[in-house]
């Protein structure tokens, strides 16, 4: 038994027609198309599904699609703008804070989430919003310099 | 060596927009028309006999196009190893027994994966139990279940490529049950060996099973077209050739008809390499429906069945003179391969093969085991040996040093191996900065500050050392690497590699060469990778030759596409060949500023003047070409490598004494790279390696209890988070290697091997408790200060 459910993707209003068990990872990655955000576990233990929902770092493993409607929802699509690249991107891209990339799309809106709120974090503090993501490959001692290099450029 | 314009510079890597902005395609995101999904059903059992399995119930459900059991793919066999000494032992389905909890028992393709899962709940399996065996001395006695009844019978799939056709039985070598690969070595006389030291200690350590932990899961996609008779397949992989290889042996379809494309690989670490069942189940469910499947595996699954480093026991005994030279070392290592072979004739030789390039040891002996156990199967994990066994042999030396009052660095310095020397395999050391790689890191630490120095309070801090050795690839197919250049009509290139990104960052290092090689800078360099139909061959990322032997081959490509374009200015100027050099995409007549020409013009006067060639280099490169024989896993003689990298770990830990809680306070990890061709790309290795280091020697360990895992998800798998980094000082020690492309050699897997023994040292230079068993724990530091206080009181 499939439900249209209505969802404000990256600023855009999008239908979908789902089962109403379907996560909203699930609905971003197969209804929508967008596959950016990235599934590690289903388990809302590593951090690569995270998205934006009203700006709230969420694991979109762990959240019924139907719950999002009306919600403003963000994913790392919508991260650049159409020919810019945020602060971040670049800073992760020139300070070498992605290898593989799995997790880099829930990094980066984390990443985001913090130098919204606060854009001169300490260190603590950055390791601290970044914990729930796991990366393996690079020991995170880039990625944090990245989020630190942009937070130095901030006035 | 200064001069160069691309290589050597920490240039941001070319994939990380696409990574960056989610426009990247990996495995999981591969989507074709019409595609089925594809489950596994499987044992939960670890061991067991199939008596009879009943899918006609699963097969009425609506929605489910394909069932397969062990009868569908009966009489495949597979496997990583396939040798005459050690024949394929796996099947895509379980034909007669299941052999460990998660054996694949049968798979199902349906529209979705939510009917697919439903349609596994509704086979009906009978066994009939049998009795289990979970650890690997238990299982070698005679006694012991037996878990493979049948030697296995046929040929090797590499016979083809020179492999000896008989079979040489290794168990009458060993008498031992259940034994899957041994291999044997010994140099000098190890009895007079000791029987010369002043000094012999005795000691047992072992390792844990890890988890890779690649955060994308293993995935899929195969799309087979019946009417040519051809398999397309998508797979999140480190060796596209390899994977063709064993595809088509498999599948009995001739290599030709068989493609492998890679897209992006959310990392690996060894763990993308196996053959695995579910590749299998992905081909000939699309065989058997004409339809695109794909399977991606839970992230349970990944745990259970992408196999886990090997837990090894080493038996390790040393003894050294007064003057602390090593005179005889004595190596036996068990590994507990699983319910299937896996890597473990491979990582039996390895624990030899990676280790012994590091101390010059002139009377040893080695004798390794891989035993089946009814427990989940063990492959390759970065390193591949290379941290069991230095965990082993560094901890040992640190207890060597303390009872004789000597300094473990100067015990490691004395001992070690250099540039030069010829190891009794024939292999030769032409860089080695072991001796650098040693003082820097323990210099990075203080070392003879804080060494023997914990300090007064409940927190004590300790300082610890260890070091390992490498390959630079190795001789294991397809052997070689080729590459292709194909220059534009704006003097840009691209780069063809059967090379594959798993996060290495090798797209760009190759581009970086090419450019170097070239005279072009990075970004005019664009890559096509990892397809087997549009790519030359490449011995893959694994076994650490990407930077030395395709980076070689793009090196010869380049020069190939610049002699070309150079001939066709030498004409057009009229000067020697000799004369001309390429910098910004410009040919240059030396001495003499009023001749140059920009390739594009190049290009052109090419495609007018020779019969229409749009110049494009090609390359090729073999590892060692003074053989063709891939070298002995049994008795360990023949080449193993080009090169060596070797890497040096030192630790800084601090543990409260209170509670046995410790954090890992500073790393200095240096490596020998020989030549870091993107020194950011490089650090990004070191630091990756010492963070999964940190795990596997402090939080990471596969709990199994009768076969059955404990440790299926982030949760009770404990890997190091953002908020315990230790401060990581990365030492890139630049030797130069001539074999290598502008001297580089391997990076990536040596820099872990030594942190379980640099931490374990150092928890014993802080508050003298020796855990001989990693992970080391709170747990196990504070029971043993606990015995530790009662025996000095």
């Amino acid at each position: 038994m499939k439900q249209i459910i209505t969802l404000k993707v990256n600023g855009e209003l999008r239908d979908a027609a789902i089962s109403v068990n379907k996560t909203l990872l699930e609905v971003l990655r197969e209804d929508l198309g967008l596959t950016g955000t990235k599934k590690g576990c289903d388990h809302g233990e590593c951090g690569a599904c995270t998205v934006l929902v009203n700006g709230i770092p969420t694991s979109s493993c762990l959240t019924l699609a139907v719950t999002c409607q009306g919600k403003d929802i963000m994913t790392i699509e919508s991260l650049a703008s159409i020919d810019k690249l945020h602060p971040l991107q670049e800073a992760f891209i020139n300070h070498g804070a992605i290898q593989c990339g799995f997790c880099t799309p829930g990094m980066l809106l984390v990443a985001k989430t913090l130098l919204d709120e606060d854009p001169h974090p300490d260190r603590e503090k950055i390791t601290a919003s970044i914990a729930g993501n796991i990366c393996r490959c690079t020991g995170y001692v880039k990625i944090i310099e990245a989020i630190e290099a942009v937070a130095a450029q901030t006035p | 060596m200064n001069d160069h314009r691309v290589v050597g510079k920490g240039l941001p890597r070319i994939d990380g927009p696409e990574k960056a902005t989610g426009k990247a395609v990996f495995t999981v995101d591969v989507e074709l028309k019409g595609m089925l999904h594809g489950k596994i059903l499987r044992s939960p059992y670890p061991h067991a006999r199939i008596i009879s399995i009943d899918t006609s119930e699963a097969e009425k459900l609506p929605g489910v196009k394909a069932i397969m059991t062990g009868k569908d793919t009966s009489g495949v066999r597979y496997a990583f190893v396939d040798t005459p000494r050690y024949p394929a032992d796996e099947t895509p389905l379980a034909v007669d027994k299941v052999r460990y909890i998660g054996d694949e028992v049968a798979a199902v393709a349906a529209i979705s994966e939510e009917i697919a899962e439903e349609a596994l709940r509704l086979i009906k399996v009978e066994y009939e139990i049998l009795p289990a065996v979970f650890t690997p001395e238990e299982a070698m006695k005679p006694e012991a279940p037996v878990i493979h009844d049948a030697p296995m019978e046929g040929t090797s799939a590499w016979e083809e490529w020179g492999a000896a056709t008989k079979t040489r039985s290794y168990e009458k070598e060993s008498p031992h049950n259940n034994l899957n690969a041994y291999t044997s070595y010994s140099i000098g006389n190890i009895e007079k060996g000791f029987a010369s030291a002043d000094y012999i200690r005795e000691d047992r350590f072992t390792t844990k099973g890890t988890a890779h932990c690649a955060m994308e899961p293993h995935a899929a996609v195969a799309s087979y077209d019946p009417i040519e008779d051809k398999l397309d397949m998508w797979l999140s992989t480190m060796g596209i050739f390899l994977k063709r290889f064993n595809l088509s042996k498999a599948l009995r379809l001739p290599i030709s008809k068989v493609r492998v494309r890679h897209s992006y690989c959310g990392g690996a670490f060894g763990g993308k390499i196996d053959a695995f069942p579910y590749e299998y189940c992905a081909a000939y469910l699309s065989m058997k429906t004409g339809k695109p499947v794909r399977i991606e595996l839970t992230r349970e699954e990944c745990f259970m069945t992408t196999r886990q480093r090997h837990p090894i026991i080493v038996d390790i005994k040393t003894g050294i003179t007064k003057d602390g030279k090593i005179v005889a070392q004595d190596v036996k290592v068990i590994a507990d391969s699983g319910g299937y072979r896996g890597s473990g004739a491979i990582v039996v030789f390895l624990c030899h093969g990676f280790s012994f390039p590091v101390y010059d040891i002139p009377n040893y002996r080695y004798e390794g085991f891989g035993v089946y156990t009814n427990n989940p199967i063990r492959g390759p994990q970065r390193g591949h040996g290379a941290p069991q066994v230095r965990f082993a042999i560094d901890s040992q030396l640190d207890l060597i040093a303390r009872e004789n009052g000597l300094d473990p660095v100067e015990l490691m310095l004395k001992n070690v191996r250099h540039k030069g020397d010829r190891l009794p395999n024939g292999d030769v050391l032409q860089s080695c900065g072991l001796t650098e790689c040693i003082t820097g890191a323990a210099n990075a630490v203080n070392w003879q500050q804080n060494r023997n120095n914990p300090g007064a309070g409940r927190k004590k801090r300790g300082v610890g050392i260890s070091a390992s050795a490498m390959f630079s690839g190795a001789m294991y197919y397809p052997f070689a690497s080729a590459a292709m250049v194909k220059m534009h009509d704006d003097g840009t290139a691209t780069l063809y590699t059967g090379s594959q990104e798993i996060g290495q960052g090798c797209y760009t290092t190759l581009a970086q060469v090419l450019a170097e090689e070239l005279g072009i800078g990075l970004e005019d360099v664009r890559v096509v990778a990892g397809d087997t139909e549009l790519t030359p061959i490449d011995i893959g990322s694994f076994l650490s030759g990407g930077a030395l032997v395709t980076g070689n081959a793009v090196k010869l490509a380049a020069a190939d596409a610049k002699k070309q374009l150079f001939e066709v200015a030498a004409e057009s100027f009229n000067v020697p060949i000799e004369d001309l050099e390429a910098r910004d995409k410009r040919i240059f007549v030396r001495n003499d500023e009023s001749k140059t020409m920009p390739f594009a013009k190049a290009v052109q006067l090419s495609v007018f003047r020779r019969n229409g060639n749009p110049v494009i280099g090609t390359g090729s490169y073999k590892g060692n070409p003074e053989t063709d024989r891939y070298p002995s896993l049994a008795k360990a003689k023949g080449l193993f490598t080009p090169a060596y990298g070797f890497s040096v770990q030192a630790a800084e830990v601090e543990v409260d004494t209170e509670t046995g809680e410790f954090r890992l306070v500073r790393v200095a990890n240096f490596h020998d790279c020989g030549f870091p061709l993107n020194k950011t790309i490089v650090e990004g290795q070191v630091e990756g390696c010492t963070s999964m280091g940190q795990g596997q020697a402090m939080l990471e360990e596969i709990v199994l209890e009768n076969g059955q895992l404990f440790s299926s998800n982030f949760l009770d798998y404990k890997l190091p988070l953002a908020t315990e980094t230790p401060e990581i000082i990365d030492g890139l020690v630049s030797t130069i290697e001539p074999n290598g492309p502008f001297g580089a050699k391997e990076v990536g897997e040596g820099a872990l091997a030594g942190m379980l023994a640099a931490i374990a040292n150092a928890v014993h230079d802080a508050t003298g408790v020796r855990v001989r068993e990693t992970p080391v724990t709170p747990e196990k530091i504070l029971a043993d200060l606990e015995k530790l206080a009662k025996s000095s009181s």
